[in-house]
């Protein structure tokens, strides 16, 4: 074609990085801040994730921030803000995702400040109301209630917008790709498929015992894996052991400050760069991480547990009620599974010959047998 | 198989053993008697006279599982070689019957009557489990574990594992015999062995040999190198050429024959080339031009196994033939001066799979369908369902398990909370979230440098007095820039993360540890063999065996030994560092006398030395540290324990 007419149609393909998303999960649990009081105030907290979103949205025109808090009791959007009166689903249907994610004109007004960009102004102002609106409505049964927080849920939420937002932004017509004149031009132009957004999530956490939480959070890990979003966690205050294990397998950054207060040095050096970026640099990750599972009975951590070899749930004692799994009602001989007690003693005297002890003697051969497999986490 | 005279019951008649060792049957020679069929299966018991007894005979006690008393057969030998005989059939015998028992030790009978459906009839069940049972053995862990042939030979093929080997039976306590010491060691190790005993089962198959064998040029002459077994296998492909050659080769030469062998049209017309007017005509050969290379057809004829589409009497039911199962265009006659190479390479392919006898089959197995795929070939849609026997898993819902409340006193940083009261807390909360609300003016919003503590700065850069770090210091930040960036240097070091999925050579680790690559080689052995002195602790430890007690006591010795020789690395590793130290200091010095000026020289940049040692190898010293510790309570414990037990008041 280009020798027919004698113009170049070459098609300059897009080259840039693909727009990068992140999904904050802010960790607002109010005894755990309030603890952290001293050293970082929630609202210093605040103001330098403030910061660190707009160095995020800054990095790229079309990047996309998105804060969900983790309270208590439930998870909140914090930004973009949810439009609670609108019907779930509009009867022509068009444009419903679109909606909530610039859902600018019933803006609450955003002060005019010529020294701002505008779009951080919004951002800024949307979550500061949104978070006093969560404050407000927090009960101090609702405190009272639990010590932990709504991370699963949380999680759940920022990845269904993750996955949303990807729909989004992929092209329309699969076939025509990311250039709609492929079609027209010579088949020399290359045809890669091209990300059409990368995103990430970070976990900012304060709290501890989520292993209550294990399941479905672990569901979250699982599911951010498959869909190769890292998801980075900010441990502030807390045990580590389950969100350590979602940055492992995700591939994303765990950081637990030694000095909290330099937060927004963390935040910007450990998590501003995007997946894109990410490939060419070496990340701040801490090697040595906690694979330990919660058992389902107790939600302990457990070193060495026992799995149904039936459903697969995990368990931190063999003395099950009838040895049956209380999960799917299997029954499980775990007594097989139980390790013998060491003798270290030589018999060098008569005695008797201590209960227990019996199990096999050779080395190697001594894998339990039966059902319940030992697991050493 | 082996067939021998021998009486039974007064009666002359032949004693002999069926080729897949099923059946004893002996048939008289006159007929008086019916022939008599014993299955080797049931035989109990087996008795022969002694050596030096007159007459040469054995019995034979069967107990069938239909008869409630066991059943006696005796038969006499009666050739002129009667000792002979009774030896060779109860050689027979015995192994037979101890390869059965094997199989029925691990394997249920395969019972007759067959899920009620009918079995293929004459084909004895048992040997489809026959067949499968030796293959398994040959991988189980008992086996590789024993064979230790199988280990010195994947020993020789890998010098890193040899080392390894090597390194730690040396190093190992006296008190653990070198067979102890091998199951433990290949213990952790059975896959290596199973995937080398596959690999050595493999072998090699013939090949086309006459594409192998090249006349080569050397100093002007024409030069063939070709082997005994090349001319083997040349007269196995080609028959042709077995004849060729016996024809031939008393007037001719050997060398002679096989240099115009190889320049002849016959050789090309066997290797399937095309024949040109330019390759010399050769007298001698080219009269068995026309000669068929395939009068071995014959052999294949000869085949024990009617293939199904010859099979008249199969064909009722297999119509492969109608449905035109014909040769492939190339092979068919017409065509064949067309693309001669073509035929003969398939037929070349056939001679060869002919010849490799089929590794998934037992050879011994009786020929036909067996079992399995008469099963399959049934008719299973008329029948009614077998029962459904899945388990049902019943997944009871988990919420009991994890809504189950957990309150603010069972959790581990709960104690922390509960300093402050909810309302307390929500408080707290609200006055300092309040702080930021209000310091946005309606007009500008939240003043984010104010915020994040940049605009105060000169006034905290000033303190160092005041006691409260705060937010967004510069002692702060620095300190968060100290963590991540020592996070960053020890990702590299490792550098076992996947963005650098090329390993990274040894050397170049020693390098960047500041060691020296022999120093490191040292570690990395010492390394090895402690961990594999703590995978046999673990193991003994946990036995539960207090035969095993005194082992028990070596190893932690022998862990504490090792401890010994890390030390003995960090100190060569110390020396090598101060070496070091030494030369820069004097070139340093060298320097200052050449040029008059000082130069800085930092100890510290000279990296290496015992504490880069001690670094990495503090993993491994917390492992032998936590397993002496717990030998040493659980030791003191039982102590306490015998103690007590000799008291004659207890309780």
């Amino acid at each position: 074609m280009n020798a027919i007419d004698g113009t170049d149609r070459q098609i300059k393909a897009d080259d840039r990085p693909p727009p990068s998303l992140l999904a904050i999960v802010l960790d607002t649990n109010p005894h755990a801040w309030a603890h952290l009081s001293s050293v970082l105030p929630l609202s210093a907290a605040i103001s330098n994730l403030l910061v660190f979103i707009n160095a995020h949205l800054a990095s790229g025109n079309a990047n996309e921030i998105a804060v969900i808090a983790s309270h208590t009791h439930k998870a909140e959007w914090l930004y973009p803000t949810p439009k609670d009166n609108l019907p779930r689903r509009r009867p022509n249907g068009a444009a419903n995702g679109d909606i909530e994610i610039n859902g600018l004109p019933k803006e609450p007004s955003v002060p005019e400040n010529p020294n701002k960009y505008r779009q951080f102004a919004v951002l800024e102002n949307a979550i500061l109301s949104n978070f006093s609106k969560l404050l407000d409505s927090t009960t101090e049964r609702d405190l009272a209630s639990t010590p932990t927080t709504q991370v699963g849920g949380a999680l759940s939420l920022a990845l269904s917008y993750v996955a949303k937002s990807t729909l989004l932004h992929s092209p329309v017509d699969s076939l025509a790709g990311d250039n709609p004149l492929s079609a027209l031009a010579d088949s020399e132009t290359v045809h890669t498929a091209r990300v059409s957004l990368t995103s990430r999530i970070l976990i900012v956490s304060v709290s501890g015992d989520l292993a209550n939480q294990y399941i479905p959070v672990m569901n979250s890990i699982f599911a951010a894996q498959r869909k190769r979003i890292p998801i980075d966690i900010l441990k502030l205050a807390g045990d580590t052991v389950l969100l350590q294990q979602a940055s492992d397998a995700t591939g994303g950054v765990y950081m637990k400050p030694e000095r909290p207060e330099g937060l927004l040095q963390y935040l910007m050096m450990a998590f501003l760069p995007d997946s894109t970026a990410r490939r060419s640099l070496i990340m701040p990750s801490t090697s040595g991480v906690d694979f330990r599972a919660a058992c389902f009975c107790h939600r302990k951590v457990v070193d060495i547990g026992f799995v149904c070899s039936v459903c697969l749930s995990i368990f931190c004692t063999p003395d099950l009620p009838s040895n049956l799994c209380l999960t799917c009602g299997s029954y499980l001989s775990l007594r097989s599974a139980q390790i013998a007690t060491p003798a270290l003693i030589p018999r060098k005297k008569k005695k008797k010959k201590r209960a227990g002890g019996t199990d096999s003697a050779t080395p190697g051969g001594n894998t339990p047998a039966g059902s319940g497999t030992p697991m050493h986490a | 198989m082996s067939e021998a005279s021998a009486q039974y019951k007064k009666q002359d008649g032949k004693l002999s053993l069926s080729a897949d060792g099923r059946t004893v049957s002996w048939k008289s020679n006159s007929g008086t008697l019916p022939p008599l069929a014993i299955s080797v299966i049931e035989i109990q018991n087996l008795q022969q006279t002694p050596a030096t007894a007159t007459k040469a005979s054995i019995k034979i006690v069967i107990q069938k599982p239909s008869a409630s008393q066991p059943e006696n057969h005796t038969f006499t030998f009666t050739s002129a070689a009667a000792r002979d005989d009774q030896q060779a059939v109860t050689g027979a015998l015995r192994k037979w019957i101890e390869t059965f028992k094997a199989q029925n030790a691990t394997t249920p009978l395969p019972s007759t009557e067959n899920s009620g459906g009918p079995s293929a009839i004459g084909v004895p069940t048992q040997t489809v489990a026959a067949s499968t049972k030796p293959e398994e053995d040959m991988y189980g862990d008992a086996r590789l574990i024993k064979d230790a042939e199988l280990q010195k030979s994947l020993l020789n093929s890998s010098p890193a594992l040899r080392q390894r080997f090597d390194q730690a039976l040396r190093e190992k306590p006296d008190t653990i015999s070198i067979s102890q010491f091998a199951t433990q060691f290949w213990a952790t190790r059975l896959h290596l062995l199973r995937s080398h005993a596959a690999e050595r089962a493999q072998s090699q198959g013939t090949y086309n040999v006459l594409s192998v064998v090249k006349m080569h040029t050397e100093d002007g002459t024409q030069k063939l190198s070709i082997s005994k077994e090349q001319i083997h296998l040349i007269f196995n492909q080609h028959p042709l050429t077995k004849k060729v050659y016996n024809e031939n080769v008393p007037p001719m030469r050997e060398g002679d024959f096989w240099s115009r062998f190889f320049a002849s049209r016959l050789y090309k017309k066997l290797k399937g080339e095309k024949i040109t007017e330019q390759d010399a005509p050769d007298p001698k050969l080219d009269k068995y031009l026309n000669l068929d290379d395939d009068d071995e057809h014959s052999r294949q004829l000869t085949m024990t196994n009617v293939p199904h589409f010859i099979d008249l009497e199969g064909n009722e039911q297999n119509h492969s033939q109608r449905l035109g199962n014909r040769p492939d265009y190339t092979m068919r006659p017409n065509s064949a001066d067309k693309v001669p190479i073509l035929r003969v390479l398939n037929r070349m392919s056939e001679k060869m799979m002919a010849d490799v006898p089929s590794s998934d089959a037992d050879p011994h197995a009786p020929v036909g369908i067996d079992e399995e795929t008469y099963q399959q070939l049934r008719l299973r849609d008329l029948q009614r369902a077998a029962d459904d026997n899945r388990i049902i898993l019943k997944i009871q819902n988990q919420d009991q398990f994890f809504s189950a409340e957990q309150g603010l006193h069972t959790s581990s940083s709960a104690s922390t909370y509960t300093k402050r009261s909810p309302a307390q807390v929500l408080s707290a909360l609200q006055h300092d979230f309040q702080s930021i609300s209000s310091g946005k003016s309606k007009t500008a919003g939240l003043d984010l440098e104010a915020a994040i503590g940049l605009n105060n700065e000169s006034s905290s850069d000033e303190e160092g007095s005041s006691k409260k770090p705060r937010v967004g210091s510069i002692s702060a930040r620095t300190g968060a820039t100290a963590q991540i960036n020592k996070a960053i240097r020890q990702r590299h070091s490792q550098d076992d993360d996947y963005s650098s999925s090329h390993s990274i050579a040894s050397s170049e680790q020693a390098a960047k540890l500041g060691l020296s690559q022999s120093v490191f080689d040292t570690l990395s052995m010492t390394h090895n063999t402690t961990v594999e002195f703590l995978h046999y602790f673990w193991t003994v430890f946990y036995s539960g065996d207090s035969e095993r007690a005194t082992e028990v006591q070596k190893l932690v010795e022998t862990l504490e030994k090792s401890l010994d020789r890390i030390k003995a690395v960090a100190d060569t590793a110390e020396n090598e560092r101060l070496a070091r130290l030494d030369k820069l200091r004097r070139e340093n010095e060298s320097y200052t006398q050449r040029t008059g000026k000082k130069k800085k020289f930092d100890p510290s940049t000279v990296k290496g030395g015992a504490k880069a040692v001690n670094e990495i190898m503090s993993p491994l010293r917390r492992a032998i540290d936590s397993a002496t510790q717990q030998y040493k309570k659980i030791r003191q414990d039982q102590m306490g324990q015998i103690a007590d037990r000799t008291q004659p008041n207890v309780m």
